[in-house]
């Protein structure tokens, strides 16, 4: 039986790095903001289906801590500016249509599996309908003309890549790579500087 | 700095400040030309803008939508593309092995693909002026190609990825060396630059480099061509050109500040990269008499290969690709044509996090559980050949962007050979990180830099432009990037490319001492 690592850092560890000596003007600036300032208002750009997108977040990254990163709202600010990735797969329709389209979808299948809705249901049942979407056919109308795994994919990275830019999600990976200013010189295999702090775990 | 005004007749305008533009802008301007280069982004002061923060760093990629589709649908954004003075040298990881005097023939040694129409031995001067000149740092004595002279600089410092990939190599029997990269290990000065300093192994190489060490164009040949009297216009997205009756180009059109200026000019060099040259040729309808303009798509094979450690990586640190191994160029037990080199790469946490999402599909509890274990992990890839394939093109799609230009469409299935390969690749890799004691080993299927939409060869009727990057049928319409590359090298490309601009410039003031121009 093999370890599995765990690197978690201290609650408030990155604000420590952040109000220190060691951070950049640029990087302070831009993660204090992500930190501090909730995801700016946005016109509905997801016909009232926020709560849903929530609900997916909360299973696809579920977060322990007491004040959790609103994903979804980070996310919606995201599709709102316009300006994506710089590519997307071409079966799928741009993205906030696609991202209406699908979580429209995610509620047909839990309909379909569950007789009810995405939000209401149980844990282990959400989770069921978002592994039978990851699987690429799922129950529901949307998926005739929507390839599910595409979209499945497409969602989880966008999650996922909005989650771990947040400081707080890079503190409960142990990451420092913020406390940029005097760059690294201790850095071969299992060493660490001194503005490194260890792990609580590890 | 120099400014022209529009009605000015320029010698060139150069499209594109990156790795194919910027040397030749320099080139170009040290020789006397009136040069203008027209760079659809911005101009960044690294030390302010450059945050060490993906996201924020996002500013550094192009993201005007491209769709992708076909068996193995590239990826664009920031796996390959950037925008602002500088290009993509603002977002390389700033790894620059020379592309093997092999590298050239595939066709005359394995029957597939295309020969280029010069060898090494014409790059090679170039690969020479460019090292010394941008400051590669690299091992005194390199194990691979033919004799070449020592790096300026010693190799930049080996980080866990690098240890790891050393000790897994060294069971095997492989070799590997300090990788060659153009980022300094000491201070370094050049006349017109100034001092640059060295790298702090700060790791961001592919978010922006903040201090300068990294040799991006917008340190390098950008301060040098405005040394010499070029102009930068930065935030001009060029859509079209003007033509006289012989159908030669007088102007280049371009949108600034949602309005549309022309610039008067004798030449013309297009230099936007293997997606956007093809895509504004296809708009334009120039240069494609042939029928070859986004044809022969190839992108290198990329598959990475992770896994975890018992003893902590704390992958952000330092440069990226520190190690290289180039044992597998042409491996003896290959059922394909060409080879791969290796590399030890950086994970920074949120492309990590991405490419766990895309490549394992990992989510809920099992992903954030791999994450905590993000200090522990470590990764290699390839860069590998990949032949040019009539499926495999750029076209115009249906859909238009925010200008009301049609955004391209690229199609890409990789084919046996790219399939072989990489799975010839994953057996290495695979064994090299067990050895290395890897524990939860996975690959993650990528396919890295566009190459070859823009052919350069000898026959007008297979390609785009001669071997002086002249389009066949619009002599002075010069292409120079990734885009005239005939086969895609099984290194990275980026010293090759400012190597051609190099020479592009040299066979082009040659047109011009002769009278030609």
């Amino acid at each position: 039986m093999t370890r599995t690592p765990d690197h978690r850092y201290p609650v408030g560890t990155v604000q420590a790095l952040l109000d220190g000596e060691h951070v950049t003007a640029p990087t302070r600036a831009a993660l204090q903001a992500r930190l501090t300032d909730p995801p700016a208002a946005q016109p509905d750009m997801l016909g009232n289906r926020v709560g849903l997108l929530a609900a997916v977040c909360a299973r696809l990254v579920p977060q322990s801590g007491s004040a959790p990163v609103d994903v979804a709202g980070m996310l919606h600010a995201r599709l709102a500016t316009g300006v994506g990735d710089g590519w997307r797969y071409a079966d799928l329709p741009p993205d906030p249509l696609a991202w209406r389209r699908g979580l429209e979808g995610i509620g047909e299948t839990a309909q379909a599996m569950f007789d009810g809705d995405f939000t209401g249901l149980t844990a282990g049942d959400q989770d069921a309908v978002l592994h039978a979407v990851q699987a690429g056919s799922p129950a529901g109308e949307i998926w005739r003309e929507l390839p599910a795994a595409r979209f499945f994919e497409t969602l989880l990275a966008a999650v996922v890549e909005t989650y771990y830019a947040h400081p707080l999600a890079q503190e409960d990976i142990g990451y420092a790579g913020m406390a940029d200013a005097p760059g690294w010189q201790v850095i071969g295999l299992g060493e660490r500087e001194a503005r490194e702090p260890a792990g609580i775990v590890a | 700095m120099r400014r022209y005004r529009p009605a000015d007749i320029v010698d060139a305008v150069v499209i594109g400040s990156g790795a194919g533009g910027a040397p030749l802008l320099a080139r170009l301007a040290a020789a006397g030309l009136s040069v203008v280069t027209l760079e659809a982004g911005r101009r960044w002061s690294p030390p302010e803008d450059f945050a060490t923060d993906e996201t924020e760093q996002n500013k550094l990629f192009w993201r005007d939508e491209r769709l992708t589709t076909g068996g193995t649908p590239l990826a664009f954004g920031r796996n390959n593309s950037g925008i602002g003075v500088g290009g993509s040298t603002l977002h390389y990881t700033a790894y620059t092995p020379r592309a093997q005097p092999d590298d050239f023939h595939l066709h005359h040694d394995f029957g597939v693909g295309v020969d280029w129409p010069f060898g090494y031995a014409e790059l090679a001067p170039y690969y020479d002026e460019l090292e010394a000149f941008l400051g590669v740092s690299g091992p005194s004595s390199y194990p691979w190609g033919p004799p070449r002279p020592a790096y300026p600089l010693s190799p930049l410092p080996l980080n866990g990825a690098a240890q790891l990939m050393a000790r897994g190599c060294d069971a095997l029997g492989f070799r590997t060396s300090p990788a060659a990269n153009a980022a300094l290990s000491a201070p370094y000065y050049q006349p017109s630059i100034g001092w640059r300093p060295a790298c702090t192994n700060r790791g961001f190489c592919q978010a922006g480099c903040s201090v300068g060490a990294k040799a991006s164009m917008d340190v390098t040949y950008i301060p040098l061509a405005l040394a010499r009297g070029a102009e930068v216009r930065p935030e001009c997205f060029v859509t079209g050109f003007e033509r006289d009756a012989s159908g030669a180009v007088t102007s280049v059109i371009y949108r600034r500040d949602g309005a549309d200026e022309r610039q008067r000019c004798r030449s013309v060099f297009l230099c936007a990269g293997a997606i956007e040259t093809p895509r504004l040729l296809l708009t334009t309808g120039l240069g494609n008499a042939s029928g070859q303009v986004g044809r022969n798509l190839m992108a290198h094979t990329g598959l990475q290969l992770w896994g975890s450690f018992d003893t902590a990586v704390r992958p952000y640190k330092g440069i990226p690709g520190a190690l290289i191994s180039e044992d597998h160029h042409r491996p003896a037990d290959a059922d394909f044509a060409g080879g791969y080199l290796l590399q030890s790469i950086g994970a920074m946490p949120v492309t990590y996090a991405g490419t766990v999402a895309r490549g394992r599909g990992l989510w809920g509890e099992a992903l954030t559980r791999h994450m905590r274990g993000y200090n522990h992990v470590a990764g290699i890839n390839i860069l590998g050949e990949c032949l040019p394939s009539p499926v495999n093109f750029i076209e115009l799609s249906d859909e238009t962007d925010a200008r009301g230009l049609p955004k391209p469409l690229a199609h890409f299935t990789a084919g046996e050979n790219e399939r072989r390969l990489t799975a010839h690749a994953d057996k290495t890799m695979r064994a090299i990180w067990q050895a290395a004691g890897a524990r939860d080993i996975w690959t993650f299927d990528r396919y890295a830099h566009i190459i070859g939409t823009c052919r350069m060869g000898d026959d007008p009727a297979d390609s785009v432009v001669d071997r002086d990057g002249r389009a066949h049928d619009l002599p002075n319409l010069i292409i120079c990037d990734n885009s005239v590359f005939p086969s895609a090298l099984s290194v990275n490309p980026a010293l090759t490319i400012m190597a051609l601009s190099l020479r592009t410039a040299d066979r082009f003031l040659a047109r011009v001492a002769q009278g030609d121009i």
